[in-house]
């Protein structure tokens, strides 16, 4: 039986089938941005013929497909999302646009307000209100309700969000707001914020759940009909959809809670790290994912992707826990260009893939990092990407001559200048964000995804003073094998405040052990495989405001009172993130959370390479490192396991070109991936 | 070139390293900063200065810590000449020795080369308590300094790596939080010193000769970079005038007025002719001064421009002592951070307006605090409650109508409020409403963002006390280019069997009565250009949004058809 997993990207969609051997087979299609659900069947069709069978001949074999979509992302992206509107308690409906009082970008004051997902008018407020504690202030008034109702259908929207005060502690009255919609609106869609998010912070609680009514009828739509024709063409298995947390759940699950996918995106990439972590034995990883406009990172901690709730996707937050993948803004397209104050700056903008940049010759002319490494003799004009395209040197000489002029330097220093400064602000963005989550990247290995990453990426640990790069051979293969064993996963969160000190601990005991209760039924309405579970909180010093995750798995959970241990966790988890840990103070549970896993199989291991002679150099070619210098040339594909290479060297694959500079040296893994020690300084 | 000229690229990759030094140091700081003040709100800054006081790099966290640290620097290194060594930490707050106000404490690195001290990596944060007469240090009723805090001269913390500890306790015991104190210094500490660890590899990459001489090629470039800006503006002279209401001692309607001579790439900024110093604490210190004109010159250019030395070298600040912006030493000043900060920049971008109109912006909102201290009656612990909700209008531009509830001048959309539902899980306080203030933004071609309405109950069983600290009942956000005020704040108290009152801006100890019930009424921003251009669509908008009312759009009359240029985008809706 095999498994099949189908990215559907902005231009194509990828789909990957492994055997019961490990062997993976590729095929690709045009995505088909109006429905997607065309080319993922187009895609099939290719699959199948690549394998020696029809459509309902492959799907008749597959036991399960897995699938990352980025329909809800680009609904968002685009804003072409449901007209929703929104109930909240009366007096507070603005909650959602006054954003907590805060604005990007400190020192421009001309800078256009953002606009709302939901604009006024469709936000309206009911007359009932709920007290911190629970308790009913003020009943749900039935009359208000009808009326915001009928304003609502006058405006014609299709989806509702209704959010009210604390009802993450007492749903009642979203409940019974709920029954009334669906009597007066047929087939709306619903989205209430105690089943969405049932925690404290309303601004939080309020946006994602504006997010997911507004891209939920288009997601529920897509993988309806994406589901309606797989059945049709002969397929029984399930269908499972990446979430932002980076696990996977069924069709239904995932069109109910449909901001949970809106960060999946980058999810496969992510998937693919972990199951790298595991095969190189590597537990700490920061994927480095280089494509034309920016580079996504994430840090893999002890074999595990961290997660963060404080996402967003446009400028929207949503509080859901996801990926904590950052952007920075610099790839291969990255514009360079010179302020009035002759200071040189790469990106954030970028030349795109249209025009893209000059090399491509297809009318762009602003100078980027792809043809500052043209200039510098990283690429083969005529051998770019295994020979799919050509490049114009020409082009990208005059484009960083022009920048040169600017800079008043040389072409090959502009080229030089605009390496450096890319590689300089990726660099310091990887640290800045290990700042943010606690952790010294010294000790982590850098994994190089996307086309560009391997000339930028030894510089950039060399930078950070990080004496391990690896890449692997084939990253799509990566990411889809990583979606591929990736398990299910249902997270339950509720707020439940209390001093630890204070707190009952039978009362803890039973809100965790009803969480898990939830979580497992939730999963096993469509699974009967082993289970794991990870308890976590989200805690707080007294005084402070921002809360940090604490994992839970380390506490005894059958001692009569677990509250010390909680404590005690956090204590530590807190030292560790911020230097010092304060145990005379109240520790504060906030929210609990609980993870209920469904383990799948494991994939059978990718097959290593056979053992072969070690391959000599294809090529040499002049590169620029500080001087003219020549290097071998060498073909990815038919390096030998155990081969090793002395920079400076140029590895080429169709997929990538890997620059070692003078000091790196490269092994190649059994599955051919290249293992690169970097010299640290000092070292 | 001169001989030790380094190349542009080096220069450049200096410049991008700088500032993600200062960043880094902001965000080790976000992370160990004890304090709801510093974690939530982020009022803290993190800079490089070098020994004379120039700002080499500043992170974008409080506007008006920008132009101020340099001051700061300058007085540390002259009281501590020849005496600054590896391991030491200084300290600093008082306003008349480089301070802006108590609160903001900032701390002091230094880093060497060899033997020679360089640079500091400083860190300013503000405390949330430093002694005086109140607590919280926003004291209406101080007349002198001494009455609003401890007053910390420079002085040293950390003996070449040895923490003073005779020192540390003395500090410590004169502040009401000794353990956010502690906290938050550890924490201020940490940060400046992974500055000077990142300084000093820096200088470690590239030698001391080339490090040295990039950084002067980087203020260079910001100063060229600002004065390419101002060059582009219309030369000639201009006034420009703005109001406090009053300094809560009788005195009202206190003016500052900028006059701004704009020549070529230069401009002077002249405040002479500002109303003298006042009793209460809306007096700026100097440094405070200094800041808030380099704060309006920031808003000004390009927003990216970095912060340093040479973006303030265009600058000639003319001033007088004894004024209500540069009070004589023993005068009180802890609310200068935002009044009269706030009037002095938007009286010279009042000024400059008719010189580049397509930059400058409407006035955004005045500050108006009010704190509560009382007993919870369900846990019999005291609380202390910060107000910082219905954040009041930003100011319209020359593209778009202001942010709503985008803040003050000061912080321009710096400063998050909490959640209420976690400050009514944690305070006994109930909010029956919070939001946006209809017709509180100043009409315009742009119209200002509109600020909030909180209305709360006080749940307390025995009475609480209230402080207030701000401006603006009377003089709200000013509008611009024809543009039209903001509302001005309003705050009522409604006490049983009492009559509702205005609640002052500068008010101590006020008594709040169990149930007692405030609606905060905040002003909006002001208004960009005449109303009259505005187009209809938007008018109808904001009619159905709600942003104005039927009586307000009668006052101004909106035009029928779209104006000649620069309509207003639909953008809701």
């Amino acid at each position: 039986m095999y498994r099949i997993g189908i990215d559907v990207g902005g231009t194509f969609t990828d789909l990957v089938a492994v055997d019961p051997e490990g062997r993976a087979t590729l095929a690709k299609s045009t995505t088909t941005p109006a429905d997607p659900a065309i080319g993922v069947l187009e895609g099939l069709n290719r699959l199948a013929e690549a394998l020696g069978y029809d459509r309902p001949g492959l799907l008749r074999e597959t036991e399960r497909i897995v699938h990352g979509t980025t329909v809800a992302t680009n609904a968002l992206l685009e804003r072409k999302g449901a007209k929703v509107g929104l109930l909240t308690t009366a007096g507070h409906r603005d909650v959602l646009e006054m954003r907590e009082g805060l604005k990007d970008d400190r020192y421009n004051l001309r800078m256009p307000p953002p606009v709302p997902l939901v604009p006024r008018i469709r936000r309206l407020g009911v007359k009932e209100r709920v007290r911190a504690d629970g308790r009913v202030e003020t009943p749900l008034d039935p009359k208000s309700l009808d009326r915001a109702i009928a304003q609502l259908a006058r405006q014609g929207v299709d989806a509702v969000a209704v959010c009210y005060f604390h009802a993450y502690r007492n749903p009642r009255h979203e409940k019974a707001t709920a029954s009334a919609l669906k009597r007066a609106f047929k087939g709306a869609y619903v989205s209430l914020s105690h089943e969405v998010y049932p925690q404290i912070k309303e601004f939080q609680r309020v946006s994602t759940t504006v997010v997911n009514a507004y891209v939920g009828p288009i997601l529920a739509r897509y993988l309806g009909r994406l589901q309606d024709r797989l059945r049709e063409a002969g397929y029984g298995g399930p269908v499972l959809i990446i979430q932002s947390h980076g696990g996977v759940a069924p069709i239904g699950e995932a069109s109910r809670l449909a901001a949970g996918s809106v960060l999946s995106g980058p999810a496969g990439g992510v998937a693919g790290s972990r199951y790298a972590a595991r095969l190189l034995n590597s537990p700490d990883l920061i994927p480095f994912d280089m494509g034309g406009t920016s580079t996504d990172i994430c840090l893999i901690v002890d074999g595990e992707p961290s997660l963060a709730a404080d996402r967003g996707v446009g400028g929207n937050r949503i509080a859901l826990n996801s990926l904590a993948i950052e952007s920075l803004g610099a790839g291969g397209g990255s514009i360079g260009r010179v302020d009035a104050g002759g200071i040189l700056h790469v990106g954030p903008e970028s030349a795109g893939a249209e025009p893209g940049p000059a090399c491509y010759g297809k009318g762009g002319t602003a100078a980027t990092v792809t043809d500052a490494n043209l200039v510098l003799g990283y690429l083969d004009p005529a051998n770019f990407l295994g020979g799919r395209t050509t490049l114009d040197a020409g082009a990208a000489e005059a484009a960083l001559d022009r920048l040169a002029g600017d800079l008043g330097v040389t072409r090959l220093a502009a080229a030089e200048g605009v390496h450096r400064v890319v590689n300089t602000n990726m660099a310091e963005g990887i640290r800045i964000v290990s700042v943010r989550r606690g952790v010294d990247p010294r000790r982590f290995a850098l994994l190089a995804f996307g086309g560009a990453a391997g000339l930028h990426v030894t510089d950039v640990a060399r930078q950070l003073d990080l004496g391990r790069v690896v890449v692997p051979r084939v990253a799509a293969v990566l990411s889809a094998w990583g979606m591929l064993a990736t398990d299910l996963r249902y997270e339950v969160s509720r707020t439940h405040i209390g001093d630890t000190g204070r707190l009952n601990g039978a009362t803890v005991k039973k809100l965790f052990a009803d969480m898990e209760a939830e979580g497992r039924a939730r999963l096993q309405a469509s699974f009967d495989g082993p289970i794991r579970v990870q308890r976590s909180a989200e805690m707080r010093y007294g005084e402070q405001v921002f809360e940090i995750t604490v994992p839970l798995d380390g506490v005894d959970w059958s001692a009569a009172d677990p509250l010390p241990a909680i404590a005690g966790e956090f204590h530590r988890r807190h030292e560790e993130l911020y230097t010092y840990a304060l145990k005379d103070q109240d520790a504060v549970l906030v929210n609990a959370r609980v993870a209920v896993i469904g383990l799948l199989p494991d994939l059978p291991q990718e097959p290593a390479l056979t053992v072969r002679e070690p391959a000599g150099p294809t090529a040499e070619r002049r590169i620029y490192l500080g001087g003219w210098l020549t290097a071998p040339v060498y073909d990815l594909d038919r390096l030998a396991p155990a081969q090793a290479i002395a920079g400076p060297a140029i590895i080429e694959s169709a997929m990538t070109t890997v620059l070692l500079r003078p000091g790196n040296r490269a092994v190649v893994t059994p599955h051919g991936w290249l293992d690169i020690n970097v010299p640290l300084r000092g070292a | 070139m001169a001989e030790n000229a380094v190349d542009p690229i080096t220069i450049s990759v200096v410049q991008h390293r700088l500032f993600a030094i200062v960043e880094e140091m902001g965000e080790a700081m976000l992370r160990t900063a004890y304090s709801q003040i510093l974690n939530s709100s982020r009022d803290f800054s993190t800079a490089i200065c070098d020994l004379d006081g120039r700002l080499i790099a500043q992170a974008e966290h409080v506007p008006i810590h920008v132009g101020a640290l340099p001051w700061a620097a300058r007085s540390v290194s002259e009281f501590f000449q020849g005496d600054i060594h590896p391991g030491d930490v200084f300290l600093l707050n008082d306003p008349y020795h480089g301070g802006n106000h108590l609160p903001d404490l900032t701390a002091f690195v230094p880093v060497f080369e060899g033997a020679r001290p360089r640079y500091w990596s400083i860190n300013r944060a503000h405390q949330s308590d430093i002694g005086g007469a109140t607590h919280g240090a926003y004291n209406a009723g101080a007349t002198d300094i001494w009455q609003e805090g401890i007053r910390v001269t420079p002085l040293r913390l950390y003996e070449k790596g040895e923490i003073k500890r005779d020192v540390m306790a003395m500090l410590a015991v004169n502040v009401r939080h000794p353990r956010d104190f502690h906290g938050d210094l550890q924490a201020m500490i940490g940060s400046a010193r992974i500055g000077e660890r990142r300084m000093l590899a820096l200088a470690d990459e590239f030698g001391w000769t080339v490090t040295l001489a990039a950084i002067e090629a980087v203020l260079d470039g910001a100063e060229r970079q600002t004065r390419a800006v101002i060059a582009t503006w219309k030369d000639g002279v201009y006034k420009g005038e703005a109001f406090l209401d009053d300094d809560g001692h009788g005195i009202e309607d206190i003016h500052i007025r900028a006059t701004v001579t704009k020549k070529g790439g230069n401009l002077k900024i002249d405040l002479t002719d500002s109303h003298p110093q006042v009793i209460g604490f809306v007096n700026s210190s100097h440094p405070n001064m200094q800041s808030a004109v380099a704060v309006a010159l920031a808003y000004l250019i390009d927003p990216h421009t970095p912060k340093n030395d040479g973006t303030f070298r265009p600058l000639e600040v003319i001033a007088k002592p004894g004024t209500v912006v540069w009070a004589n030493p023993g005068a009180p000043v802890t609310l200068c951070t935002n009044h009269c900060s706030q009037e002095i920049i938007e009286a010279i971008v009042k000024a400059l307006a008719p010189a580049c109109p397509d930059r400058a912006m409407a006035g955004w909102g005045r500050r108006f605090r009010i704190a509560i201290q009382g007993t919870d009656p369900r846990t019999d612990k005291p609380f202390i409650w910060h107000f910082f909700q219905a954040r009041p209008g930003g100011g319209a531009s020359p593209v778009d109508d202001g942010w709503p509830g985008g803040g003050e001048w000061q912080a321009a959309g710096g400063i998050k409020f909490g959640s209420l539902e976690v400050t009514e899980a944690r305070f006994p306080l109930f909010f029956r409403q919070h939001e946006f203030r209809p017709d509180s933004g100043g009409q315009g071609r742009y119209r200002g963002g509109v600020g909030g309405i909180v209305e709360m109950i006080a749940e307390v069983k025995e009475p609480a006390r209230a402080n207030t600290a701000g401006d603006g009942v009377r003089h709200g956000a000013c509008g611009i280019l024809g543009g039209k005020d903001g509302a001005p704040h309003r705050y009522t108290l409604y006490s049983r069997g009492s009559r509702p009152r205005a609640i002052k801006t500068k008010e101590v100890g006020i008594v709040v009565e169990p149930g007692d019930r405030f609606v905060m009424e905040s002003g909006g921003g002001g208004g960009w250009g005449n109303p009259r251009l505005r187009v209809a669509d938007a008018v109808a908008e904001d009619m159905a949004n709600g942003f104005i009312t039927r009586s307000a759009k009668a006052r101004n009359t909106a035009v029928k058809k779209p104006a000649a240029k620069k309509p207003v985008t639909k953008r809701r809706g």
